[in-house]
């Protein structure tokens, strides 16, 4: 404003600063009122997300494979059943694909016998959820209600030191996945 | 003038000036227009009121007050949430017994979880109406006045009636028993089917990779303080931009009766004080308004039908309460799913939509949850919030039931309504287990509830 009055040599590089140092302080000021406040809200948010986690592990030991019955045995706290025939075993989840309840297994009154992921497999129960009505076949496949997807294979396999099934639910196997012990 | 309020001390004559009170006492039986007024203006719990209001407004079969109910619900919820959060403790460990001790051993403790119980699901259906009468008369529509902004207000409305349904859905969590575990499942599982961002958002909201303390307390901190906190806030602006708004669509309605063409050009009426010096409130220029009878005093009139309506809430729930108990499922057991798992009433339509809703195309799939718990809810507030600026109905239909110019918006919004009332009783009456199909008088085959 007050270059305009000193009109000369000088009146028009002015810098910002000299031209509103009132200005410019204000916006400094409300610029860092601002950034404070946000960091504050930032932080608050952040200390919600948990940088460690108290969640039980992703790999446990199941028992000796010896132990396990001819068929179908679930686990609930793994939500998982555990299938053996004779010396072959293999895992399938037991969270429904749609919004994550628990299904339950069903046995047939005849079991079929079939290929799945290129290899026979005897398939001895079906799967249904309580929560919406899904259904599935014995080898996870999704064939009614709203489940979007097969139920997970889990990897297992047999544990070095005491050979008992380990099973690891972070890693999913396509249905192919046999483990055999001998 | 002088005044028979105070009768044991005089009235100065300096205290008859305008703004100035004779007494900080008002009386429920004014005997003057003026007393009427000083009743307003020197009250605190009566100053969101106006000094006189349109009559018609004050019609029980217009607005059937349910707004007014809603807010005595509210009102009830909050004094019954008070013993019960000193009696609640919010621990995986200890809630649920701490639901059971209130329900079985604390005196009285029945009785206040059932009144706080019953007042929110009355509350959710009690909003849903109050939704539904300002929708079907087009109370979101502006009249006469300048400056009013209607629409707002019923976006803030919008927004309390969401808050209400997180607020009944943090509120069931709290047990700890099936009923919670699972819908904590479900809800969380629903945020998760969002694309990219579902997963951190269910991580966030449990605190972790599974359901364990840190989800339970955050539901907790959720339902006694934050939203409790944001709704209470919401309440206070609804309250005061109906003022700002020149009163209910139906004040306009009656003012618009009068012929508009003995207006003299002094007479102005305006809403609020600031608004005179200003020039930007709502001021209706009318003569309708001014007329006795088409107005009266707020006090009595408006207090003692606001009365009538609180206490009746309060008298209802409370005598309900006495006879009707509040259920309690077995504890939370993450390894054993309710056959069949079903959320609340006022849930079920949501249920039955994400089990409809996986849509198959090709091999290309689209999980029900995202489709029907996201996307499909997401429209309809989304319409719903939009509305007030798509409804291109005359002003002449504000505040009106079933105006002929909104005829056909009216009946969308009633098929819809219906829609979902008839999904929420197939959801209620005709599941069983395994979210079957079975007739209501159908008896549900026996299954064994564990492996």
């Amino acid at each position: 404003m007050s270059d305009k009055a000193q009109a000369g040599p000088r009146a028009e590089p002015v810098t910002f600063f000299k031209k509103n140092r009132r200005e410019f302080l204000l916006r400094l000021g409300t610029g860092a009122g601002i950034a404070a406040i946000g960091y504050q809200g930032v932080a608050s948010l952040r200390s919600l997300v948990p940088n460690v986690s108290y969640d039980a592990p992703t790999t446990v030991k199941v028992g000796l494979p010896g132990d396990f019955p001819d068929g179908l045995k679930f686990l609930p706290d793994l939500r998982l059943f555990v299938f053996r025939e004779g010396k072959v075993y293999h895992a399938i989840s037991a969270v429904c694909t749609h919004l994550g309840c628990t299904v339950r297994a069903e046995a047939l009154s005849q079991p079929e016998r079939r290929s799945v992921g290129g290899q026979e497999l005897r398939l001895t129960h079906r799967f249904q959820c309580p929560c919406h009505g899904s259904r599935y076949e014995g080898d996870g496949t999704n064939v009614s209600g709203p489940a979007p997807k097969p139920l997970a294979w889990y990897q297992l396999s047999v544990a070095p030191d005491d050979g008992q099934l380990v099973v690891d639910l972070a890693a999913e196997v396509d249905h192919d996945f046999r483990l055999t012990v001998a | 003038m002088r005044f028979p309020m105070n009768p044991l001390r005089p009235v100065a004559p300096e205290e008859q000036a305008p703004g100035v009170h004779p007494t900080p006492l008002w009386s429920v039986r004014p005997q003057s227009d003026r007393q009427a007024g000083d009743a307003v203006v020197s009250n605190f719990l009566l100053h969101w009121f106006p000094a006189k209001v349109s009559k018609a407004s004050l019609d029980w079969n217009y607005s059937f007050w349910l707004g007014t109910v809603s807010a005595a619900l509210l009102l009830l919820l909050t004094l019954s949430g008070f013993p019960l959060l000193f009696l609640y403790v919010p621990s995986i460990e200890r809630a649920y017994s701490s639901i059971k001790d209130i329900e079985f051993a604390v005196t009285f403790g029945s009785w206040i979880r059932s009144v706080h119980r019953f007042s929110a699901h009355l509350m959710v259906a009690a909003v849903f109406l109050h939704l539904a009468r300002v929708f079907l008369t087009g109370a979101y529509k502006n009249g006469i006045g300048q400056g009013q902004r209607r629409e707002w207000n019923w976006v803030i409305g919008v927004v309390m009636l969401l808050l209400t349904l997180f607020l009944s859905f943090t509120g069931y969590l709290l047990p700890w028993d099936q009923l919670a575990y699972w819908a904590v499942t479900v809800g969380t599982n629903i945020a998760s089917s969002i694309p990219f961002v579902g997963d951190p958002i269910r991580e966030l909201m449990l605190g972790g990779r599974t359901i364990d303390q840190p989800t339970l307390i955050r539901f907790y901190v959720l339902h006694v303080l934050v939203l409790p906190g944001v709704l209470g806030l919401l309440l206070v602006y609804h309250m005061w931009r109906i003022r700002k708004d020149a009163g209910l669509a139906r004040a306009d309605r009656a003012a618009r009766l009068e012929a508009p063409a003995v207006v003299t050009p002094g007479q102005t009426k305006t809403y609020t004080l600031l608004g005179v010096a200003r020039g930007t409130a709502p001021t209706v220029r009318t003569t309708a308004l001014e007329t006795p009878d088409t107005t009266v005093n707020s006090v009595p009139d408006l207090t003692r039908r606001a009365m009538i309506v609180t206490l009746g809430t309060i008298a209802v729930l409370s005598i309900m309460s006495v006879f009707l108990r509040s259920p309690l499922e077995e504890a939370a057991n993450a390894l054993v799913t309710p056959n069949p798992a079903k959320a609340p009433w006022y849930f079920l339509w949501l249920q039955e939509i994400v089990t409809l809703t996986t849509v198959r195309i090709g091999s290309f799939t689209i999980n029900g949850a995202f489709l029907g718990g996201v996307i499909l809810p997401g429209l309809l507030v989304g319409l719903l919030t939009v509305w007030p600026w798509l409804d291109r109905s005359p002003s002449a239909a504000a505040g009106v039931w079933f105006p002929q110019s909104r005829r056909t918006q009216n009946i969308v919004f009633l098929v819809l309504v219906l829609l979902i009332l008839t999904l929420t009783f197939v959801g209620t009456f005709m599941r069983g287990p395994y979210w079957q199909l079975y007739w209501p008088w159908e008896t549900w085959p026996d299954i064994p509830t564990r492996l």
